[in-house]
Order: structure tokens, then C-alpha cells, then sequence
């Protein structure tokens, strides 16, 4: 999906701090229709399909350590989030 | 989620967040906000990447937004099997812990409910309310809509027979509230025995779940001055029995649920010039 593909926002308005409303009266620091602000709706892919395994995930955590997803729930049901970031 | 963990690991559900962020930032996170669930560091957006989920809305080049995920959950079995799972397109969205935590225990998580609305139509009674007590600005939750079907009747699922009406609930579309597909119970099949066709069919009692959400535009006050966003829509369905259907039926309603106008405040955690910096520099290359 190319960015030209996507129509502007007729929502786009800037408000005096800066941040923009997007038509759900979202405020984030870009413009309605660029980037991240734009509105996939329709098809968007959502990765492994229900009744797939989850595939391994091994990465770094906040504490420094390595952990195994699959290893560290050891046997326990799980939810795995993925969000934009702790940052912003 | 932190607010919540405690009834996750009460019901022995392994909880962990993963992002972009680097491990450091994440740390300074953790410890600003007292979180004791892994928050899991994916700097290169590698794994993101391996699950097919890198929000193809950013530019390669759109420093630092480029590679963060379409934002979601997956919610796994004891064998690590994926049972659920909850995605959204719009960044900004995410899931309640109420819907991951139903998902997880794979049964209802009774709430304290906001408000419902219910009538009956001939045979067929239901009730519409809003599973929470609250819509906050980005939580995403659900709408319910129960149908209780008598003995010896059921209604069409998907596909529904030529000259049928399929059971359905549809929103009216206002500015500010998003509607996610509805989430509709497996249907069962039912063979007539005169044609010998096999019919998709719900019986007995039928939820559907409609995830909502708002970014407080819609949000208006009641007469009571109290903040509340208005949901109107429309349950659709026909009911038969194995010799003779009903007319279809279409039962417009009306909800107005407590809402929160302002998006959460999210005030900036320890070190965020320097998280953010790096993050903006980590991709560019070296000479540039």
C-alpha cells in the first residue's frame, strides 16, 4: 500500500498546542491521513491466524534479562501485547 | 493493563507487552509506572517484523514512527496455541483488559453493567447493554446484544439461505465512535430433513459482541450534565422453526453510555529526550 493510495483527512485540525484532531477527536503529534494516522480500514494484516501456534518470541525485557515467551509461561495461559511504545 | 494484573495472575494468565522501545527505555517506563509484567524490547522490529504485523502505514524513512506494530493481542492456550486474538488499525486503539481477560479465561467476566435496554419481539426476547461501567477516550469495549431464542427455534448465520435474513446488529455511524466488526458465536448446523439442505443456525441463547471505542469527539452531556456517548442501532434476525419461519425482524435501540472525554493524560516518563532521540536516530544511516 503506496501513501499516495490514502486520502487526506477532511478532519485534520491543529489545535494551539500543537497536536492534531483526527475526525475521531484523536489528538497525536502528525497530521490525520500521514504515517501512522492513517486510516487502513478494510484490510490490515494481523499476523498468525487463531488455531496457529504462537510463533516463538525471545527478546530482551526491562529488567535486562532474556525471556522466552513460550518458555517463561511454562504451561500457563498467556496474553501478548503488541503496542507503538512506552516512549510515546 | 498494570492496573489489572492482579486479576490476570489471579486466573493464572501469563501477561507481556511488547514494543520497539529499547531495554533501557522500557526500564525507566517500568519504574515510573511500577510495572511488574515483561515489557519485551524489539528495537529492530525483527520480531514484529516475523509475525507480519509492521504498520505498513509508516515510511521506511519516517523516523522515529517506522516500525511499530498495528497494534494488537494475541491471546495463547496452555499448549501456546493462539485462541484469540484483537487487532486495530488506528494506532491510537487498544483493547480493555476486560476483553483480553474474557478471551484468556475463554468464559464471561461479569461486569457491573452501565446500561441496557431490552424488549421482545414475538417468540424472540433481547437485551442490549454495554459491558463496563465506562468508555475511557482509545479503550476499546464491547457493546453485548443477547438474543434468547425458545426451544425448537433458531435464527440464520452465515450463509443464509436465498429469500433469509442472517441475524445482524448494526451501529449507525456517528462522528467519533468506531465500530469493529461484531464478534458473533459459532453457529451449529441443522439438516432439514425434507430437502435434506444444511442450515448455519444459532439456538437457545445467542451473544454478540461488538467492540466500540471512542476518541472523544461524539461525547456530549446528558440532561443530568453527566458525560455519555449515545449508540444507536439495530438487531436484525428471523426466527424459524424446522416447518415455518417468522416475518424478519429489524428492533432499533438506543444507549447512552458513560463516557470520559479527555484522551488519558500521559505525562512523559524519566529520560524521554533521550529515549525519544535515539529512537529518531537508531535507523538512519551511519553517515547521514
Amino acid at each position: 500500500m503506496s501513501q499516495a493510495e490514502h486520502d487526506p483527512s477532511p478532519y485534520a485540525v491543529k489545535h494551539e498546542s500543537g497536536m492534531w484532531e483526527d475526525k475521531f477527536g484523536g489528538l497525536g503529534p502528525f497530521k490525520p491521513g500521514s504515517g501512522p494516522r492513517q486510516d487502513p480500514f478494510g484490510e490490515f494484516p494481523t499476523g498468525p491466524a487463531i488455531g496457529e501456534q504462537l510463533p516463538d518470541i525471545v527478546a530482551m525485557s526491562h529488567t535486562g534479562s532474556e525471556v522466552d515467551v513460550h518458555a517463561d509461561r511454562s504451561g500457563r495461559r498467556a496474553v501478548v501485547v503488541f503496542y507503538r511504545s512506552a516512549v510515546w | 493493563m498494570q492496573d489489572h494484573i492482579k486479576n490476570f495472575a489471579d486466573a493464572g494468565i501469563a501477561v507481556y507487552a511488547l514494543s520497539y522501545d529499547e531495554p533501557d527505555a522500557l526500564a525507566d517506563y517500568a519504574s515510573g509506572h511500577g510495572v511488574t509484567f515483561p515489557l519485551l524490547s524489539d528495537p529492530n522490529s525483527e520480531i514484529i517484523e516475523r509475525f507480519g504485523i509492521l504498520n505498513t502505514l509508516t515510511d521506511p524513512d519516517d523516523h522515529p514512527w517506522y516500525g511499530i506494530p498495528f497494534p494488537g493481542s494475541y491471546v495463547v492456550d496452555e499448549g501456546g496455541t493462539i485462541i484469540d486474538k484483537f487487532f486495530e488499525s488506528s494506532f491510537m486503539l487498544r483493547p480493555s483488559a476486560d476483553q483480553l481477560l474474557r478471551a484468556a479465561l475463554g468464559e464471561a467476566v461479569e461486569q457491573p453493567r452501565a446500561e441496557r435496554t431490552a424488549g421482545a419481539s414475538e417468540d424472540v426476547t433481547f437485551d442490549v447493554s454495554f459491558d463496563g461501567q465506562m468508555l475511557n477516550a482509545g479503550v476499546v469495549r464491547d457493546l453485548v446484544v443477547k438474543l434468547n431464542v425458545p426451544q425448537g427455534f433458531h435464527l440464520y448465520g452465515e450463509p443464509v439461505p436465498d429469500g433469509m435474513v442472517a441475524t445482524s446488529v448494526e451501529i449507525d455511524d456517528q462522528v467519533g465512535l468506531v465500530v469493529n466488526a461484531p464478534r458473533l458465536p459459532p453457529t451449529s448446523p441443522l439438516t432439514l430433513a425434507g430437502t435434506g439442505e444444511t442450515l448455519q443456525v444459532f439456538d437457545g441463547d445467542v451473544e454478540i459482541r461488538i467492540p466500540i471505542a471512542h476518541m472523544t469527539r461524539g461525547v456530549t452531556e446528558d440532561d443530568a450534565g453527566n458525560l455519555v456517548i449515545a449508540v444507536t442501532g439495530t438487531i436484525r434476525w428471523q426466527s424459524c422453526d424446522v416447518h415455518t419461519c417468522q416475518l424478519p425482524r429489524h428492533e432499533p435501540f438506543a444507549l447512552s453510555i458513560p463516557a470520559a472525554r479527555h484522551n488519558s493524560p500521559r505525562g512523559k516518563d524519566a529520560n524521554f529526550s533521550e529515549h525519544f532521540a535515539k529512537m529518531s536516530s537508531r535507523r538512519l544511516p551511519a553517515n547521514e
